[in-house]
């Protein structure tokens, strides 16, 4: 496979890389630029542990090819704070404990933020659905819903 | 009081900034990529294994079979805990499809996946068995020429006159139920790193059970404990599947061969399946029942597929007989359980380990009896339910028992006696059913800790309970600040690292907030006092008159007297004060072929209620609402407390209704999440509540599994009064919901 040079903007700063032609997203940002946030589980697209934001979309990055992301805006877990203040998402999360080993936790913080900038005031069955593409094997998901819950503008 | 509050978990901030350090992320200088070359067949003698093609390929560093095990100053071959039948790879047999046969350490992953195309086996196919009532009888192929009847381990119950006692019955029931093999699917897969360096080992990896590890590896190596170091950090998941000794043993066979660079070694998803799995069972239940629901005898033959080797089935199946029994009033009882050898992957424990097919059994069993005599499924539950003082099925006297009060919360919480809504005459049914579970857990367990207090008065709890999602870390820091009298704020948790470390049996059977929480009161205890002499100068009081509470160490009588805990030490030029603390079990006694005496310290309780929904067009199970139960005796965190009910729910629904490892051959056919799926957002109940009881003055109860086992037959119960159909295998999959509601209608027709 050949190699070609890409340039990523990967939370908010750009990045020159040779990448394989065939490598995944996944494998960019978790080998060559240790974003151990992003997670390897099922490498199928099925668990979500892989969610990065790719212009504000969540996708799964273990079945999107690093050349197909070439100049998108690519957010990771490790970029969502600012400054070292935590995200709303984030701190919601933490408030309503809606995490266990959290190995999936970063992937349900990123859908959620797209969630969000998609519908600022998303319901209880749409929390539900939006979410579906993101696997919690410890079973939080009714705390990920009261946190999801409280980061919306109308919060009931 | 630092116990009894919600406490965020101590590294929440590394949790939702995805930098917690799981043994995945790990990377060492020079580290290579360690591969595994697997069999293919499901039982073969080896004719021939040839890596030397590999072994030329650039980028390989070394190869690893069992021809680097012969001769007497070598490492063992065969490992296991307590039976050490299984090879670290195979060597002239094969016993199961995905059995590793050859480790590759190479420089990139791409090389060793090349690598593992210029391998050579030739071998000569043996007859197989997956089944494992069929390997129990005569002319069935055999996996290891020591247990020629394929049998791994064979438990026995037996209490008063069986025989009496079913002539004593109005009724007799049999029924028989069945679950499948299943796959514990933490989200991380196992993986394991060593390195070896002056004769000396080290592991980091992700399990439940590090210094079984190390015993198992220095056994392997023939090395003195102190020579292998295991060190855990946080898991993405454990469930049991990363209980015992799993993958360690061939990261570190790597690493010896290759010698100066560490080799990581992590198992794909599709090898997580052949790594370790859940028990299939199937289980054989007759009870002996008066008209007015009295029992009077009941017998239990339980067959458990423990797969190529025994490793965790060894001990296993004596829990799995005292699991299916039911925390009920009966007289007579007989079981056997039998835990047994085919051509499979490696069974252990899964989440509520040996219980879920029991309670399954005995639950789904338990609503039969009920319908047959007419009784509520309740009322039938509560009228036989152990109590405190009553014996069980082992003779032994019973304590703290909260049977009774769980199984209510869950049905009065779901509305048991209130009318359910109308179908309306649609497709829709609706129904409830209730299940309870009693478990006994590890009988005889040690627990030790380390307690550091520096001179700026911060706390360091070293332990070797492993932090794998449950919050053990946590809820033991908060035992600790409160037995100490300091603000939690102060605690920080380290471990396990077994050069650091103090020993612990391991983190499974929902143990570690009994076990290590009795051990840090006990360290806490030791370190109160020497805080007391150390203040008891400056206070000009006797140590004995003094307390430690809200960071002040004060005269017991003349609270004003004080002074802040964390000016004792300087004051004194102490650098630190350091204690131990020890908690252990021993009384734990099964006569092998009665099983009576003493199984268990404490009994694990728990129970479930639910409302469905089924499709009877479909048959489609849609779960509406659940209320889960257990006895905690005193909660630690309420909020870690409801994870651990909750989410023993939703991973008991998957169990429940979807998950089931399809073999076909021996081949497992679905090693995928996409094939194998597992509970979602939208498979959660809307209506999911729980509740943990306490007790005052008891001591804190484990809670990790108790919620699981009831949620399938509490399922299948609602089934049954939604439809009329009894589903007796899981999981309860609409094509057999829909196959059972024909049936029923053909019969009533």
């Amino acid at each position: 496979m050949s190699d070609r040079t890409l340039t990523l903007q990967v939370n908010g700063r750009p990045y020159t890389l040779e990448v394989p032609s065939g490598q995944t997203l996944l494998e960019t940002l978790r080998e060559s630029l240790e974003l151990v946030g992003v997670r390897d589980s099922c490498g199928i697209g099925m668990c979500g542990t892989c969610t990065v934001l790719v212009d504000g979309r969540a996708i799964s990055s273990c079945l999107t090819l690093t050349a197909q992301v070439e100049n998108k805006h690519i957010t990771t877990i490790e970029g969502l704070s600012q400054d070292g203040q935590l995200h709303p998402v984030q701190q919601a999360y933490i408030d309503h404990g809606a995490f266990q080993c959290a190995y999936c936790t970063p992937g349900f913080i990123l859908s959620t933020v797209a969630l969000l900038g998609e519908n600022a005031n998303p319901d209880d069955a749409a929390i539900r659905e939006y979410l579906a593409g993101n696997l919690c094997r410890c079973g939080s998901y009714v705390n990920i819903l009261n946190a999801v819950r409280a980061c919306r503008t109308i919060d009931d | 009081m630092a116990v009894g509050k919600s406490v965020p978990m101590l590294d929440s901030v590394a949790r939702v900034t995805g930098t917690v350090p799981y043994p995945s992320n790990l990377k060492l200088p020079d580290m290579l990529v360690g591969k595994i070359f697997r069999s293919r067949v499901p039982h073969a003698h080896v004719m021939k294994l040839d890596v030397s093609a590999a072994e030329r390929l650039p980028g390989v560093v070394a190869i690893v079979t069992a021809a680097d095990f012969a001769g007497d100053d070598k490492p063992n071959l065969h490992f296991g805990s307590p039976i050490q039948d299984q090879p670290i790879v195979a060597g002239d047999r094969i016993r199961y499809i995905g059995e590793p046969l050859a480790l590759i350490a190479a420089e990139s992953a791409a090389v060793a996946d090349q690598a593992m195309d210029l391998i050579e086996l030739e071998y000569e196919e043996l007859s197989a068995v997956f089944d494992a009532e069929q390997a129990m009888l005569p002319g069935a192929p055999i996996l290891h020429e020591a247990s020629p009847d394929n049998i791994v381990r064979h438990s026995k119950l037996r209490r008063g006159d069986i025989d009496a006692g079913f002539a004593a019955a109005d009724e007799i029931v049999e029924e028989v139920f069945s679950s499948p093999m299943a796959q514990q699917a933490s989200l991380e897969t196992h993986v394991a790193t060593a390195r070896w360096k002056e004769g000396k080992l080290t592991v980091w990896t992700g399990s439940q059970s590090p210094y079984t590890v190390r015993r198992v590896l220095g056994a392997i190596f023939d090395l003195d404990l102190e020579n292998v170091r295991v060190i855990v950090p946080p898991l993405g998941g454990g469930f049991g599947g990363k209980g015992n000794v799993r993958i360690q043993p061939m990261a570190a066979a790597l690493a010896w061969k290759v010698g100066n660079r560490p080799v990581k070694l992590m198992m794909t998803r599709a090898e997580e399946f052949v790594t370790v799995t859940k028990h299939a069972a199937k289980i054989m239940i007759k009870s002996g029942v008066k008209f007015d629901g009295t029992f009077t005898a009941r017998e239990v033959s339980i067959y458990w597929n423990g797969g190529a080797y025994a490793s965790s089935s060894a001990h296993l199946v004596p829990a799995g007989m005292l699991r299916a029994i039911g925390p009920y009033r009966i007289p007579a009882v007989h079981v056997d359980s039998y835990g047994i050898y085919t051509n499979l992957p490696i069974a252990a424990a899964y989440r509520g380990a040996m219980s879920s097919q029991g309670v399954f059994a005995h639950e789904s069993h338990m609503d039969t009896i009920a319908h047959l005599l007419g009784i509520d499924p309740l009322e039938l539950r509560t009228k036989n339910l152990l109590r405190t003082d009553d014996l069980f099925a082992t003779g032994e006297r019973l304590h703290d028992i909260h049977f009774v009060e769980c199984l209510e919360a869950a049905a009065y919480g779901l509305g048991w006696h209130e009318p359910l809504q109308s179908d309306n005459g649609t497709i829709k049914k609706r129904g409830r059913g209730l299940a309870v579970m009693m478990k006994n857990t590890i009988a005889n367990s040690y627990s030790e800790c380390r307690i550091e207090l520096d001179a700026e008065g911060r706390v360091t709890l070293f332990v070797s309970t492993v932090e794998m999602g449950q919050g053990g870390h946590t809820a033991l820091a908060q035992i600790a600040a409160e037995a100490l009298g300091v603000p939690i704020e102060v605690l920080a948790v380290t471990g396990p690292d077994t050069a650091e470390t103090p020993p612990d049996a391991q983190t499974a059977s929902s143990r570690s907030t009994h076990m290590m929480g009795n051990a840090v009161l006990d360290g806490a205890a030791s370190l109160r006092q020497q805080l007391a002499e150390a203040a008891a100068p400056i206070l000009e009081w006797s140590p004995d008159d003094l307390s430690v509470a809200d960071g002040y160490v004060f005269v017991t009588t003349q609270p004003q007297a004080r002074i802040p805990y964390t000016e004792v030490l300087g004051r004194n030029n102490i650098d630190a004060l350091t204690a131990t603390g020890k908690y252990s079990t021993n009384e734990g006694k099964l006569d092998p072929d009665t099983g009576q005496g003493i199984s268990t310290p404490d009994w694990h309780q728990g129970a479930g209620a639910c409302e469905v929904e089924v499709d009877t067009q479909t048959g489609k199970v849609t779960v509406l609402r659940y209320h889960s139960a257990s006895f905690a005796g005193r909660v630690v965190n309420p909020t870690l407390a409801g994870l651990q009910n909750d989410g023993n729910v939703i991973f008991g629904m998957g169990a429940s209704l979807l998950e089931e490892v399809a073999i076909d051959g021996g081949q497992i056919t679905n090693p995928n999440l996409s094939d194998y799926m597992l509970p979602s957002f939208l498979d959660t109940p809307v209506e999911l509540k729980n509740v943990s009881l306490e007790e005052e003055g008891s001591s804190f109860q484990g809670i990790g599994e108790m919620t699981l086992p009831p949620v399938a037959p509490a399922i299948a119960n609602a089934i049954y009064d939604a439809v009329g159909a009894r589903i007796r295998d899981l999981p309860l999959t609409a094509e057999k919901v829909l196959r059972g509601i024909q049936g029923r209608t053909d019969h009533e027709r």
